[in-house]
């Protein structure tokens, strides 16, 4: 992947001085690595399109500041399996086994920011897959959520429903 | 959306507030946090889920996803959502005993629990009937006891399976079985009866009712029933039924004959009445009417065994509680309950 990402930033400085290529789209990862994608692309990403079609496509550049160069790839991967009509089980089951946590949510961020439905639906069962069966220990880490109950609030909470709290996973940091 | 621009400075405003303190559900809105959860099928993430933080405890019990939840499990709760909802029928342990609900939220809080526990532990059964309790009336004992209406066949190689009533010689007369279910909070949807096809002389009389109706309820006092077990005969049950069925016409047929209650009921007290409003075949030898009945069979879920439902012994009746035991009991000792494990 890393090579790619340079051979692809090699043609973008190429593409720069060469007003022909136009036609692609660039997008600027927050880290500032340029990926070159097809336009079909970029459509699949409505808030790239909407970007686009606001500026009658005069703008090929696009800045996504908040999406990294470690995550822009697996996003793009994804939308051109969608387009090509490639997204099977055995395709979803291999994209997210190469992901950990950590990755899982920024991607989940990435597709709500850039609003790829596909994706977003996608994601959300694997989210919810890692929140299935979890110790509530668990999910809070996995969320990096802070416990903001009193000791009293959450004794109780566990007391009054205390039969969803038994025989959960093992709190496995990663199941990756 | 006005400019680009701005929604970036938008976006990395919230981005460095997820940084210092992600939580998902904020970060997210409502809608996409909604869509995550949509794909939890079990009730038990979805409480846990509202024990991590405030925010995720708001989120899941304003949002009644356990209902929801419930509701894509157990499509028939749907007609029974009244009973739970506006009758308070029953409540959950550790729930507020009042039966009003002065702010929405603690009844929020109160469906929250209510619907988990029916999401995870009303549990489809074949057949809900736990124990033949008793017959208004039977010919005889030893043979043609109402015990023998739990066994599916007609046949078995003890010889022919069925409860008679004795003969009457008015056709109007109404016969009853009782049958106690496998938990005291049912949700029944359907019951099967199949009349009794005898063979005599030659011929094959079907000794069917000509009506039917269903009563759900509770005894007064579990540990009577227990000891009028031994009397086999009963005319009077000293229960509260709250519910009784249309009436139903039998077919003089010998097959399963399907009842299907117009709404699923939550049944509360684990009791079922069968009547049959009278009889439509005389049995040649003596000249008397007869009801014969070869099978009775209660579709629907019953509550897994690791709740106990304590039944509320004040009016309104049928009002019960539910309380979690982590070991499947084989017996509640104090209330006369048993069930079979």
């Amino acid at each position: 992947m890393a090579e790619e990402v340079s051979s692809q930033m090699n043609s973008l400085s190429i593409s720069e001085t060469n007003p022909s290529s136009s036609a692609t789209i660039s997008l600027v990862s927050g880290d500032d690595i340029v990926f070159k994608v097809e336009p079909t692309i970029a459509k699949e990403m409505e808030t790239v399109q909407s970007f686009i079609d606001e500026t009658d496509g005069k703008i090929t550049t696009i800045p996504l500041p908040n999406i990294s160069s470690h995550d822009l790839p697996y996003v793009i991967e994804y939308c051109e399996k969608s387009i090509a009509g490639k997204i099977t089980k055995e395709f979803e089951a291999e994209f997210v086994k190469k992901l950990n946590n950590e990755e899982v949510k920024e991607l989940f961020l990435a597709a709500n920011y850039l609003n790829i439905k596909k994706l977003l639906d996608f994601l959300s069962q694997v989210i919810a897959d890692r929140i299935a069966n979890k110790s509530v220990e668990y999910v809070r880490r996995y969320f990096g959520i802070e416990n903001d109950f009193t000791p009293e609030e959450e004794a109780k909470l566990r007391e009054e429903l205390a039969w969803t709290f038994t025989g959960v996973d093992p709190d496995d940091e990663d199941e990756n | 959306m006005t400019t680009f621009a701005c929604n970036q400075d938008l976006i990395l405003e919230n981005m460095s507030d997820v940084e210092t303190n992600l939580d998902l559900i904020q970060w997210l809105g409502d809608d996409m946090s909604f869509k995550v959860f949509s794909y939890l099928d079990n009730p038990r993430d979805l409480v846990r889920a509202s024990a991590v933080s405030s925010s995720w405890n708001d989120f899941v019990i304003e949002n009644g996803l356990c209902k929801q939840l419930c509701l894509k499990l157990i499509p028939e709760i749907s007609g029974v959502v009244r009973s739970i909802e506006v009758d308070y029928l029953f409540k959950v342990d550790g729930n507020n005993p009042g039966y009003y609900y002065a702010e929405k939220r603690e009844l929020l809080n109160r469906n929250h629990r209510v619907y988990a526990v029916l999401a995870f532990g009303l549990i489809p059964m074949n057949n809900c009937i736990s124990q033949a309790i008793c017959a208004s009336s039977t010919n005889d004992h030893l043979r043609e006891s109402y015990t023998n209406t739990l066994e599916p066949r007609d046949i078995t190689e003890h010889g022919a399976s069925y409860w008679s009533s004795i003969g009457q010689t008015d056709p109007s007369v109404t016969e009853t079985l009782l049958y106690r279910l496998y938990s005291r909070m049912c949700l029944v949807t359907d019951i099967h009866v199949q009349p009794f096809q005898g063979l005599i002389n030659g011929s094959s009389p079907i000794y069917s009712a000509k009506a039917i109706r269903f009563r759900l309820g509770w005894d007064n006092d579990p540990m009577e029933i227990d000891s009028k077990f031994g009397l086999r005969d009963k005319t009077a049950f000293s229960g509260i039924w709250t519910y009784t069925s249309p009436i139903f016409p039998m077919s003089q047929e010998n097959k399963l004959q399907h009842f299907k209650l117009p709404e699923p009921v939550l049944c509360f007290g684990g009791f079922l009445q069968v009547e049959l409003l009278g009889s439509v075949q005389k049995h040649e030898e003596d000249d008397l009417f007869y009801i014969c009945i070869s099978h009775v069979k209660v579709v629907g879920r019953v509550l897994s065994q690791n709740f106990i439902v304590r039944m509320r012994m004040f009016p309104p009746h049928g009002a019960c509680s539910v309380q979690y035991f982590p070991h499947a009991h084989t017996r509640w000792c104090g209330c006369g309950y048993v069930s079979n494990s």
